[in-house]
């Protein structure tokens, strides 16, 4: 008890501090290479370092590690998510939560909306502009009969024998992170800079990888004038995207304009109503200009935000 | 009087040896922390560059500094003179930054300084309302406002940062070692373990988060960047200040909570720090108000958040019976010189969220006990069930049935707001009409006595 008294208190202390800081320090952390700084939830941050921790494994271990994930099928399987390996052709190799998937070509797949999910992951695994590969989509929890939203993360994998395979793992009932609308939002830009006009169906395509949920990209002309609308399925809907109001008078589109004047994207918070709460619930806009064919236009999608505990 | 004095470590115009009494503010200071995490996502929800978000939570710290010196010193007009110091209030949060969406930053300092001046107003009537706020329904409101806390240190205890994420044991254990630390040090220590068990479960909790969860080492490491000493620039965002007509109501409705609430923890100060008092004096109570509006007007005008006295520092007080009200001045202190140092600010603000869920888990016991201990401390009779019971009833209701409130008439929702308002509001009405006959047998007696 004599330990306790007076400061000798602060410096035992300090001391554990200190040592505890030299121990942290000099520990290597496997995750260091893997920027999860743009996720906000943490439930996405574990999802994907449980994925990489898995492509991890099979790109030391060889297609050997394969049997070491089929005889521990409860480690890489949680109440939340679950992994699947798959080649490159879209054949399931290893389904931690559907073994009957195991063995079967899924590259044609789609989900109730018509989605072809395994085609939009090998997209994604190409596409530079989404590190995590993250693609958004309905299936069912196993066991389970009614679809549920779900968004997978899938890193590319190189066994040591030359193999390619792709290493994946997807949330039910996923968190709205911004970095998903900033994925699509900067593909779709990216495709009209590309094809011009002409990426516009492919856009508004509601199995392409531009929507999601509730989420999809839209784009206008510097007027107000929509190209492709954020609420319908036809740019004709009599929407004044500058004039529109949020729950407490702010106009998200008219001042992300003003800041897009010396920016070339910008995200804007507003407030939105919600049936269950009583108080307004936040979403984003995230914008971006660009030019296509010679013509300043905007480009953008609204997603929720992260509300406080 | 030996008794209490061997009971109250430090009394409340005692002055603490120099070296208890930093400590003691330090102690304070760490529960204050806590509330820094409002500016800091205001200035990220309103797209604030970091030079505005360093600026603004300079000015918060320099409001909330100013605001507990001012409520502690013993000034002869304002001022309650307890140990009740002010933090960024949370209740304000929601409604400035609607106001900094419509009108920006300046439309949200008119906005903060016509609620201080509503708080001021609203001093002198709180402060004559004796006869409406009878003990057990101070005691109700005392319990309240720590009920008030449940929510957010619940949620920091088991690392909840938002809705519906993921709840990791790590956390879990880190709030509830800590708690245990700070539990046992207050139950089984003495004298210096006794007086700071706060800090020293605090201190323990986040050694333990460093060795269990490395991101909590990770994010301390983020602070190199940071500069030691840095003076706070007025950027165009607060060289202006405007109002808006549309904004009166919510800020009126919001401005009478937070006078609710500061008069709450008022009454819990003064219930600690003079236990003697037969019933509540309300002239420092008064004081109290007059000085926690002046303060949120003082936030407006300097361009910081709107400030709040600090349910969980006048718990800690109750906890630890140091109740000098020199401590919370020094706290103020201490605030407005961290202000200008944003590494060690920031360096504080990271304290593992588990940690300090915990302090205010231990802060609000104490309040929701003297609360407690006050509301049956005289007779109890059926129309005080009623009273009590009714106003606990709705009042809970907001916390746990949000949904129903989201969908009832305006006229509900603008009132039944939170626990604590709503339960006050309510027992002082219910108490009104459930003594309605015994008023008008008073008012016969006196008729015939004059005939």
């Amino acid at each position: 008890m004599f330990l306790l008294k007076k400061w000798s208190f602060f410096i035992i202390a300090s001391a554990i501090l200190l040592m505890t800081v030299s121990f942290i320090s000099g520990c290597q952390n496997k995750y260091e290479d893997l920027d999860l700084t743009m996720y906000e939830y943490r439930d996405t941050k574990d999802l994907v370092r449980f994925v990489y921790n898995a492509a991890l494994i099979l790109e030391k271990d060889d297609m050997k590690s394969l049997d070491y994930f089929r005889n521990n099928r409860n480690l890489f399987k949680t109440k939340d998510y679950y992994l699947y390996i798959y080649d490159m052709n879209g054949t399931n190799i290893y389904h931690a939560g559907m073994e009957r998937l195991e063995g079967k070509n899924l590259r044609d797949i789609t989900d109730k909306d018509g989605k072809k999910a395994i085609q939009l992951v090998l997209k994604a695994l190409e596409d530079k502009n989404n590190p995590h590969a993250w693609v958004h989509y309905s299936w069912w929890e196993p066991g389970k009969f009614y679809p549920v939203p779900k968004s997978s993360c899938h890193f590319k994998v190189q066994t040591p024998d030359g193999k390619e395979l792709f290493v994946g793992g997807g949330l039910d009932y996923p968190h709205e992170e911004k970095e998903f609308i900033r994925i699509i939002v900067d593909g779709a830009v990216q495709l009209i800079e590309e094809r011009g006009q002409k990426a516009f169906a492919d856009i508004a395509d509601p199995v392409s990888q531009y929507g999601y949920r509730d989420v999809s990209v839209f784009a206008f002309r510097p007027d107000g004038e929509i190209l492709i609308s954020p609420v319908t399925g036809d740019k004709l809907s009599p929407i004044q995207l500058l004039e529109c109001i949020d729950e407490v008078g702010h106009k998200p589109f008219e001042k992300a304009l003003k800041e897009l004047e010396s920016k070339d994207r910008v995200w804007e918070v507003f407030m939105a109503k919600n049936r269950y709460q009583r108080r307004l619930v936040k979403k984003c806009l995230y914008l971006r200009k660009t030019v296509m064919s010679g013509e300043e236009i905007y480009v953008g999608a609204i997603t929720d935000l992260p509300q406080p505990s | 009087m030996a008794k209490k004095n061997k009971v109250i470590e430090y009394s409340v115009n005692q002055v603490p040896p120099a070296g208890h009494l930093f400590v003691s503010s330090i102690q304070h200071v760490l529960l204050m922390f806590v509330s820094l995490g409002f500016p800091v996502i205001f200035s990220s929800q309103i797209g604030g560059s970091t030079e505005f978000a360093a600026n603004f939570i300079a000015f918060s710290m320099l409001a909330a500094g100013l605001g507990s010196i001012i409520q502690s010193v013993g000034l002869p007009f304002i001022g309650s003179g307890y140990l009740c110091p002010n933090v960024c209030g949370p209740s304000y949060f929601s409604l400035s930054l609607s106001a900094a969406w419509v009108g920006g930053l300046p439309l949200m300092r008119g906005m903060i300084i016509f609620a201080g001046l509503i708080e001021m107003a609203l001093a002198p009537i709180l402060g004559k309302m004796r006869k409406v706020f009878p003990t057990f329904i101070v005691g109700l409101v005392v319990a309240m406002v720590g009920v008030s806390i449940i929510k957010v240190s619940v949620a920091s205890l088991f690392g909840v940062a938002f809705q519906g994420d993921a709840i990791r044991s790590t956390d879990i254990v880190i709030g509830m070692f800590s708690l245990m630390v700070m539990v046992l040090c207050n139950l089984w220590g003495k004298g210096f373990v006794k007086m700071y068990c706060l800090l020293i479960g605090m201190l323990f909790g986040w050694v333990l988060a460093c060795i269990l969860l490395p991101e909590y080492w990770h994010n301390l490491l983020a602070i190199k960047n940071i500069p030691m000493f840095a003076l706070p620039t007025i950027g165009p965002e607060f060289k202006r200040i405007t109002f808006d007509f549309k904004m009166i109501i919510p800020f009126t409705v919001i401005a009478i909570g937070g006078s609710l609430k500061s008069f709450g923890n008022l009454l819990a100060a003064q219930k600690i720090s003079e236990p003697d008092l037969k019933e509540p004096n309300f002239v420092p109570i008064r004081k109290g108000l007059l000085a926690d509006g002046f303060s949120t007007a003082l936030a407006g005008l300097l361009g910081g958040m709107a400030v709040d006295t600090s349910s969980s520092n006048v718990g800690l007080a109750g906890a630890t019976k140091v109740l000098s009200r020199w401590i919370s001045v020094g706290a103020g202190v201490i605030f407005v010189i961290l202000a200008f140092f944003p590494k060690l600010s920031t360096a504080l603000s990271l304290m593992p969220k588990p940690v300090l869920g915990a302090a205010l888990m231990f802060a609000g016991c104490f309040m929701i006990c003297i609360g407690l201990q006050q509301m049956f401390s005289e007779g109890w009779d059926p129309r005080k069930t009623f009273v009590a019971g009714i106003a606990l009833f709705f009042g809970l209701s907001t916390a746990f049935l949000p949904g129903i409130y989201a969908r009832a008439p305006q006229f509900i929702q603008l009132f039944f707001t939170d626990p604590l308002p709503t339960t006050a509001i309510l027992s002082v009405v219910l108490n009104q009409i459930f003594n309605f006959d015994i008023l008008l047998k008073k008012l016969k007696n006196k008729d015939g006595n004059n005939t």
